[in-house]
């Protein structure tokens, strides 16, 4: 009797091992085809939408050399990008080293059949919590990234793909993330109001965190063409 | 008429006193841009804590686009002192100096001498923006070169290109020209009520301060008659430096300042006309 219920218990578990052993091979499958671009420097545009923030799309050039150095440069002009731990990058938000992927279903996205991975770090040195990955197995390409970190929050990644698909490197990616509130003192910035006298807006409620978007689009890529690390230097400071 | 306000002019410029004003904007230029070259990074960062948290910024931010914007900002206060110092000597000086009976046995009307006073004074003040301008803003850009500039307002993050920035200035600067010629339109009319220059410009700047105050104050009090004190137009400048210029609101506040200086004229060739001269 006992030896039947085994049997029947096995039976039943064979498929979910079948498909978390499915799902690590194809994490570690797309993760080795990201990780396959050493560097690449690539012409950006990027538009930054966060309530706060009045910013014109910002053109230059952006460089980026394995694991996690990025780095954008406009000639005379002034860049900004989220800091390294929400990096904009694939490679920075897909975790490293040894992991645990489960099978989280299937989703479709713009068109696109894609199966969702849950990826859970071993160890939690990169601040990275959980991932969530939507996989197009046939194109070994992922399309989104829920990325949930330690102390920033949640980074969501919609990426489009054009030519450079085969090195999994996205025409356009767009960067949900969580962004602290901004506030001086008015008495120091002493501002120039609209309309005196007007009373002031009620702060939204929710907490002091809202969510920013950051569209950046990849007009042409030079890959695995060798950066020196002098590069990624800030010379400004 | 030009001829008078060759003379009015001559009288402004024979006097120490009115290099005092273009010597305090060299010695406030310098010294800030001294400052800012020696740790403007790290008194810009503090500033910027929030977003520097979350974003990396990277390029010549202490450019001097930004350097010259916060030489402005700090010389708010200064400015209309500076302007007080002249024009509210225009009729005060010439009442201690017992020339004011002597000018007038010509035959000048009075409210042509307001006038030309007046005018002489917003020459001067002209004058002053200009050289402002030289060492603010030029001086500061080929000191620190120049970038897009960063704008921190209360509540907003403003980024502007650094082709876009050129045309704010000189409409920034156009517009502090016409804010300061109501503090010499003001400063005129205290010095038609008063024998010594002192006076005037002390209460010049009073009214300056206390009313800057006010227009900073958000208290429900205070901001009722916020709309109504020239002090909170004045900063109208800063409306350039927004990335969309709120050019609406920074039109009605040239209107309330030319209204102003319209008001304290009127008021002094009012006052001049019937004052009994007796020095």
């Amino acid at each position: 009797m006992i030896r039947v219920l085994a049997f029947v218990f096995t039976l039943f578990l064979l498929p979910f091992t079948t498909m978390a052993s499915d799902a690590q091979e194809l994490y570690l499958t797309l993760r080795s085809k990201v990780l396959a671009v050493k560097d690449y420097t690539a012409d950006v545009r990027v538009l930054i939408d966060v309530s706060y923030m009045q910013i014109p799309t910002l053109e230059g050039i952006l460089y980026y050399k394995a694991p996690d150095k990025v780095k954008m440069v406009r000639k005379d002009g002034i860049s900004m990008l989220p800091k390294k731990n929400i990096s904009l990058t694939l490679g920075s938000l897909i975790p490293s080293g040894g992991v645990t992927v489960l099978d989280a279903g299937t989703a479709t996205i713009k068109g696109h059949n894609l199966r969702i991975l849950k990826v859970i770090p071993d160890d939690d040195k990169t601040g990275i919590v959980l991932t969530r990955i939507w996989v197009d197995e046939a194109a070994l390409l992922a399309y989104r990234t829920e990325t949930t970190t330690r102390d920033e929050g949640t980074v969501v990644l919609d990426l489009e793909y054009g030519s450079y698909a085969r090195y999994a490197l996205p025409d356009k990616v767009s960067i949900t993330m969580d962004v602290k509130e901004y506030k001086l003192p008015k008495g120091a910035t002493m501002d120039y109001s609209e309309a005196p006298g007007t009373p002031k807006k009620p702060v939204a409620a929710g907490g002091k965190n809202e969510k920013g978007r950051i569209d950046i689009t990849y007009l042409s890529y030079k890959v695995n063409k060798g950066l020196s690390d002098s590069i990624f230097a800030d010379k400004d400071k | 008429m030009i001829r008078l306000l060759l003379i009015e002019l001559y009288k402004i410029f024979r006097r120490p006193r009115t290099y005092i004003s273009f010597g305090v904007v060299t010695a406030t230029s310098l010294i800030f841009q001294l400052a800012m070259k020696a740790g403007g990074r790290e008194f810009f960062e503090f500033g910027m804590q929030d977003i520097s948290e979350q974003f990396n910024i990277q390029g010549n931010i202490i450019n001097g686009y930004l350097v010259a914007y916060l030489i402005l900002q700090s010389l708010l206060i200064q400015i209309p002192l500076l302007v007080a110092l002249v024009a509210g000597d225009a009729l005060a000086g010439e009442a201690n100096g017992g020339t004011l009976r002597l000018i007038l046995t010509r035959p000048v009307s009075r409210t042509r001498l307001v006038m030309i006073k007046f005018m002489a004074s917003s020459i001067y003040t002209i004058m002053l923006i200009v050289w402002l301008a030289v060492m603010a803003l030029f001086l500061s850009l080929l000191v620190f070169g120049d970038g897009d500039m960063i704008n921190l307002k209360s509540e907003t993050f403003i980024l502007l290109l650094k082709h876009d920035v050129m045309w704010r200035y000189a409409c920034a600067f156009g517009f502090a020209c016409l804010a300061m010629t109501t503090i010499a339109s003001l400063s005129m009319l205290l010095s038609a009520f008063a024998d010594n220059s002192i006076g005037p410009i002390i209460a010049t700047m009073g009214i300056v301060v206390v009313f800057t105050i006010l227009s900073n104050l958000e208290l429900p009090l205070f901001t009722a008659i916020n709309p109504y004190l020239f002090t909170s137009h004045m900063v109208g400048w800063k409306g350039f430096f927004d990335a969309d210029v709120p050019y609406r609101a920074i039109g009605k506040s040239a209107m309330v300042l030319f209204l102003y200086t319209s008001g304290f004229l009127a008021a002094t060739i009012l006052y001049f006309n019937k004052k009994d001269i007796t020095s």
